[in-house]
C-alpha cells in the first residue's frame, strides 16, 4: 500500500515538473512586444512601478534573459520558495493576493459541492432505481440540461429574474453598497444574499455529471449477480438498493468526490468573473485579460498542481476503498 | 441471411431446413444499434434538435435575404435644431435717403444714450438725440441747404446740391440777416443760418438715421426705407390691445401687438390686409441652411421664447400637419428643435416582419446573424473534435497496442496535457491576439488549433484502454499468426472496434468544444466581430441596459447554444444506451 502511494507521488512529482515546465515555455513563448506593452500600461498605474522596474524583477525571477533551461530552473526554485515576483494588476506580492481571494473560491465551491451532492447522488440513485420510467427521463433530461447550460447565459437568466425583475439580489459583487454600515450578523446575511446566485449557477452546470456518474454506476451495480442474490434471499426491495446496492456505488463516486477536493481552492474562473465574486477565479481572469504575467503563470501552476493533486487523491482513495487495485 | 436462402434453395434441401417462418430473425450488429437508438425519445429528440440546427445554419444562409454583416439603416425621427432664436442686445440702424451714419458716430451715440445726452458730436459734426420710445431713437442732424458769398449782408444763395429750396427762401434769409438772428422757419422747417462777412450758410436740422433694437423681418420695397420704419416703430409703440394705424411713403399699414410681436399688416385696421411681416427683439436664425421661415412661424418661436415655453405646436410650413417644436434655452441662446426624419443605422430594432428576431447593435439582422454565428459555432466544433479524435486515436491506438515504455510514455504526456489548464491557456492567447491585433478569421484558425492541441487526452486514454482489452482477444491472435503488418493491425483490426465509443465521446465532446467557445466569445476573446458566433451574440448582455431591455438580442442565441449542446448530449447518450445494451435490465 504504502509502496504505491509513494510511487504514485513521486510519478505526480515528475508530471508536474513537465507541466512546469510547459507552463514555463508558454510564458516565454509571449511575445516580447506584448510584455513590453503591458508592463509600459501596468507602470502607468497609480501605486505602479516604473516600467525598467517591472521588467527587471520580471527577468528576476523568470530569468528572461538566460536560455529556457537555466530560467526554467531557476524560477521553479523560486516557485518552490513561494516566490511569484509582484502582481502587476494588483501591485501586490502574488502571494499576498493570493491568500486575500483564496477563501472566497473556497466557500463557493464547497457550498456548491455539497448542494451538489446532495441533489445528485439521491437522484442518480433513484433515475437507476426506476431506469426508462417516466421519472429517469426527467432526472436524464434534467443532467442533459445541467451539463449544456451556458454558465453565461443561465447567470444572465438568473441576473434578469432575480436582479432585475424581482429585484431581490444584486447583479454583482460579494458584499452590497451597505455592507460597511451593516452590524456583523447583517454583513453575514449580506455575504449570502451575494453568494445566493453564484452557488445556483455553480451548482445547477455541474450537478448534471455527478448525477449520470451515480446513474451510471447504480446500474453497474444493479446488474451485478449479487443484487440478484439479494432478491433471490428474498430481502425487501428497500434493503436491496439502500444497503447492498448503493454502498457499492459509492466506491467510485468517493473516488471521484475525492478528486475533486482539490479543485475547491481552483476557483470557478467563469462564474465567479460573472458574479464579479473577488474570488481565486475571478482575480486571475482579471490578471490573464490585463496581461499580468506574475500573477496568470503562478495560476496555471497552481491549477496544475491542484489537478495532479485531485488525480492522486483520486488514485489512493480507489486503492484504499477497493482492496482489488492494490494488487498490480 | 442470404446465406441461409441458399441453404434452404439447395436442391437436397430436406424438410428440416429452415424456411422463412421458423427461421430466427437476425439483426447485423449496425441494425441492432441502430434500432436500439430509434427506440429511444431523448435521442431522436437530439437527432431533431441537430438535424434543424444545420438546416438552419448552413442552407439558412444561402436562403436568407441578407448578408453577414449587412447594416440596415432606416428613417427615424430625431430632435434636430431647427432655428436658432437670440435676444437682440444691439442697435439696428436705418439711415435717412441721402445721409450718412458712420461707425464713429454709431459708437457715440451709444455713449451718449449710456450718458443720458441729448446731443453727441462726430468727427466735427453735431447730432441731435431724440428718444422716440424704448431703445428706440431718431438722430438728427444740421445738414447744409444753402450757401453763398456777398459782402454788407447781402448774400446770394444757392441751393446744396440736390436739394430744391422752398418758395421766399431768400427773402426769409436776408430778414434774418437784417434782423440778426441766427434762425428762422419756413414752411414748418427750422433752419439755422451761420454768417461771416463774406459768407454764410443755412442749414436745417434732418433726420440722419434711426437706431432701434427692434428686429424687422419683412419682405416688401420700402420695408427698409427711413419713412417706412419710422412710421412702423411710431405704431409699434402705440399699438396696444388695439391695432395701430400709420400711413409711410403713401401707403397705409396697420401694426397689431401679439405678444412681444408686432405684425404689420397692409391697409387700415377694418381691412383685411395681407401680414407684411414682424418686428421683435429676437434675431431669428435658421440651424439649416437655406430654410426660411414665415412671418406665424416667427410670431410663434418668438412669442414662445418671450414667454419661457418649452415647446409649442405649429402647423408644418411644408405639410401644414401639427408638428410639435421644442425650444431649448442655454443663457441667452435658445434653440428650437424639431423632430425631423433623419436616416440611422437600426440598432435594437424589435422584431417585426422584415427582420424576425430584431436587429443587434450594429444594425444587423439578429436572424442571420446568428445562422452565420451557427455556422462558425459548429464549425469550429466539428474541426476541433476531429482534431482531438486524430490525435486521440494515434497516440492512444500506439499506446494501448505496444504497451510497456511506449504506453508509459504516451500516458505521461496524457497526464501532462490533462494537467494543463485550459481556460487560462484560451484567455492569454486572447488577450495577446488583442493586443497584436489579429485578424478574426485567423483568430478563429488558431483557437481552433489550441482548443484541438489540448482536448485530444481524454479521448487516448478511452482508445488505449479499449486497446489494451481488445488487444488481448482472440481475433487479435489471429491477425498476428495471419502475418499483418502492424500498422494494419493497429488500424484496421482495432480502431474499428474502438468506433462505437469513439463516436460516443466524439458526440459529447462536440458538445463542449461548442460550449467553450462560446464561454471564451462570449468573454470577448474568441471570435471576434464582423465574425459571429453565438457565443459573441450574446456577449451584448454585458450591457445591463441590453440585458433588460432588449430580451431578443440574448435569448435566441442562447437558446440555440442550449439546444445545440443538449442535441449533441442526447445523441450521444442514446449511442451509449445503444452501443452498449450491458445496461438495459
Amino acid at each position: 500500500m504504502w509502496k504505491y502511494i509513494l510511487k504514485r507521488v513521486l510519478l505526480s512529482a515528475m508530471i508536474l515538473f513537465f507541466v512546469a515546465l510547459i507552463i514555463y515555455g508558454i510564458m516565454r513563448c509571449i511575445p516580447t512586444s506584448f510584455v513590453e506593452n503591458m508592463a509600459r500600461q501596468k507602470s502607468s498605474l497609480p501605486g505602479g512601478k516604473t516600467y525598467t522596474e517591472w521588467l527587471a524583477q520580471l527577468n528576476a525571477i523568470y530569468k528572461m534573459d538566460t536560455d529556457i533551461f537555466t530560467g526554467f530552473f531557476s524560477w521553479l526554485g523560486n516557485a518552490f520558495r513561494g516566490e511569484f515576483g509582484d502582481s502587476w494588476h494588483f501591485n501586490v506580492p502574488v502571494m499576498t493576493k493570493f491568500r486575500e481571494v483564496i477563501w472566497d473560491s473556497f466557500w463557493l465551491a464547497a457550498i456548491s459541492l455539497y448542494l451538489r451532492v446532495i441533489i445528485a447522488i439521491p437522484l442518480g440513485v433513484l433515475s437507476a432505481k426506476k431506469q426508462y420510467s417516466k421519472t429517469d427521463y426527467a432526472v436524464t433530461v434534467f443532467a442533459l440540461i445541467g451539463i449544456s447550460l451556458p454558465t453565461f447565459f443561465f447567470a444572465t437568466i438568473l441576473k434578469l429574474v432575480f436582479s432585475v425583475n424581482l429585484g431581490w439580489l444584486d447583479l454583482y459583487g460579494k458584499v452590497g453598497r451597505m455592507y460597511q454600515m451593516l452590524s456583523p450578523s447583517g454583513q453575514f446575511w449580506d455575504v449570502v444574499k451575494h453568494y445566493i446566485m453564484p452557488v445556483i449557477t455553480l451548482t445547477i452546470i455541474s450537478v448534471g455529471d455527478l448525477m449520470r456518474y451515480t446513474r451510471t454506476n447504480m446500474l453497474e451495480v444493479l446488474n451485478a449477480d449479487f443484487i440478484r442474490t439479494a432478491r433471490a434471499k428474498g430481502l425487501p426491495e428497500r434493503t436491496v438498493i439502500n444497503k447492498h446496492a448503493f454502498r457499492n456505488t459509492l466506491i467510485p463516486i468517493v473516488t471521484l468526490l475525492g478528486g475533486t477536493l482539490p479543485s475547491l481552492f481552483g476557483g470557478a474562473l467563469i462564474t465567479e468573473t460573472l458574479f464579479q465574486i473577488p474570488g481565486i477565479g475571478y482575480t486571475s481572469y482579471q490578471a490573464m485579460v490585463g496581461g499580468d504575467i506574475p500573477f496568470t503563470m503562478f495560476y496555471m501552476l497552481f491549477i496544475a498542481v491542484l489537478t495532479l493533486l485531485g488525480t492522486l487523491i483520486a488514485d489512493i482513495l480507489y486503492a484504499v476503498v477497493d482492496p482489488r487495485v492494490r494488487i498490480s | 441471411m442470404d446465406e441461409k436462402k441458399t441453404y434452404s434453395q439447395a436442391p437436397d434441401a430436406t424438410p428440416i431446413a429452415l424456411d422463412d417462418a421458423r427461421r430466427v430473425k437476425v439483426l447485423s450488429p449496425g441494425m441492432l444499434v441502430f434500432k436500439r437508438f430509434m427506440r429511444n425519445k431523448l435521442a431522436i429528440a437530439g437527432s431533431i434538435i441537430i438535424l434543424l440546427m444545420f438546416l438552419f445554419a448552413f442552407p439558412g444562409g444561402w436562403f436568407s435575404p441578407y448578408s453577414e454583416s449587412q447594416v440596415f439603416r432606416a428613417y427615424y425621427p430625431q430632435l434636430s435644431d431647427y432655428a436658432a432664436v437670440t435676444i437682440n442686445e444691439e442697435y439696428r440702424y436705418t439711415p435717412a435717403p441721402g445721409q450718412q451714419f458712420d461707425n464713429a458716430a454709431r459708437a457715440k451715440m451709444i455713449l451718449a444714450i449710456s450718458g443720458g445726452e441729448t446731443a453727441f458730436e462726430s468727427a466735427g459734426a453735431n447730432f441731435g438725440l431724440v428718444r422716440e420710445g424704448e431703445d428706440f431713437y431718431r438722430i438728427t442732424g444740421l445738414q447744409t441747404v444753402a450757401s453763398g458769398r456777398g459782402i454788407r449782408n447781402r448774400f446770394d444763395l444757392k441751393a446744396a446740391p440736390g436739394i430744391t429750396l422752398p418758395e421766399g427762401f431768400q427773402a426769409a434769409f436776408d430778414e434774418t440777416i437784417a434782423s440778426g438772428a441766427q434762425s428762422f422757419t419756413l414752411a414748418g422747417m427750422a433752419y439755422t443760418v451761420r454768417a461771416s462777412k463774406v459768407e454764410a450758410v443755412v442749414s436745417a436740422v434732418a433726420d440722419v438715421a434711426l437706431a432701434s433694437k427692434l428686429v424687422f423681418e419683412m419682405e416688401g420695397g420700402n420695408a427698409d426705407s427711413f419713412a417706412f420704419r419710422l412710421a412702423a416703430q411710431r405704431a409699434a409703440q402705440a399699438a396696444g390691445q388695439d391695432p395701430a394705424p400709420f400711413e409711410a411713403a403713401g401707403q397705409r399699414y396697420t401694426a397689431r401687438r401679439d405678444g412681444d410681436v408686432v405684425r404689420f399688416y397692409a391697409g387700415q385696421p377694418d381691412e383685411d390686409g395681407a401680414l407684411l411681416g414682424v418686428a421683435s427683439h429676437f434675431v431669428l436664425k435658421a440651424a439649416i441652411p437655406g430654410a426660411a421661415f414665415s412671418p406665424a412661424f416667427r410670431v410663434a418661436a418668438q412669442n414662445a421664447v418671450a414667454e419661457n415655453l418649452t415647446a409649442f405646436v405649429m402647423p408644418g410650413e411644408d405639410d401644414g400637419k401639427d408638428r410639435e417644436y421644442v425650444v431649448e434655452r442655454k443663457d441667452k441662446q435658445y434653440t428650437i428643435r424639431r423632430e425631423e426624419m433623419t436616416y440611422l443605422v437600426s440598432t435594437y430594432e424589435s422584431p417585426s416582419w422584415a427582420h424576425p428576431l430584431g436587429t443587434d447593435g450594429n444594425g444587423m439582422d439578429m436572424l442571420v446573424r446568428l445562422m452565420y454565428g451557427g455556422r462558425v459555432s459548429l464549425m469550429i466544433g466539428f474541426v476541433v473534435v476531429i482534431i482531438e479524435t486524430l490525435f486521440g486515436v494515434v497516440l492512444g491506438g500506439v499506446a494501448g497496442y505496444f504497451g510497456k515504455w511506449v504506453d508509459n510514455l504516451v500516458m505521461r504526456v496524457v497526464d501532462v496535457f490533462n494537467c494543463i489548464p485550459q481556460y487560462p491557456i484560451y484567455i492569454i492567447m486572447g488577450a495577446i491576439m488583442d493586443a497584436e491585433k489579429v485578424v478574426p478569421i485567423v483568430r478563429i484558425y488558431l483557437l481552433m488549433i489550441a482548443m484541438g492541441v489540448l482536448g485530444w487526452p481524454a479521448i487516448a486514454r478511452m482508445v488505449r484502454g479499449q486497446i489494451l482489452s481488445l488487444r488481448e482477444q482472440e481475433f487479435m491472435t489471429a491477425t498476428e499468426a495471419t502475418g499483418l503488418s502492424v500498422k494494419r493491425r493497429i488500424f484496421r483490426h482495432l480502431v474499428p472496434n474502438v468506433i462505437p465509443q469513439l463516436i460516443v465521446i466524439a458526440t459529447m465532446s462536440l458538445g463542449s468544444v461548442i460550449l467553450i467557445e462560446a464561454v471564451l466569445s462570449f468573454l470577448g476573446l474568441g471570435v471576434k466581430f464582423p465574425m459571429a458566433s453565438w457565443g459573441s451574440i450574446i456577449n451584448a448582455v454585458s450591457n445591463i441596459y441590453v440585458m433588460t431591455n432588449y430580451l431578443f438580442v440574448w435569448i435566441p442565441a442562447g437558446m440555440l447554444i442550449l439546444l445545440t449542446v443538449l442535441g449533441f448530449n442526447f445523441i450521444g447518450d442514446g449511442l451509449r444506451d445503444a452501443f452498449d445494451p450491458k445496461m438495459k435490465r
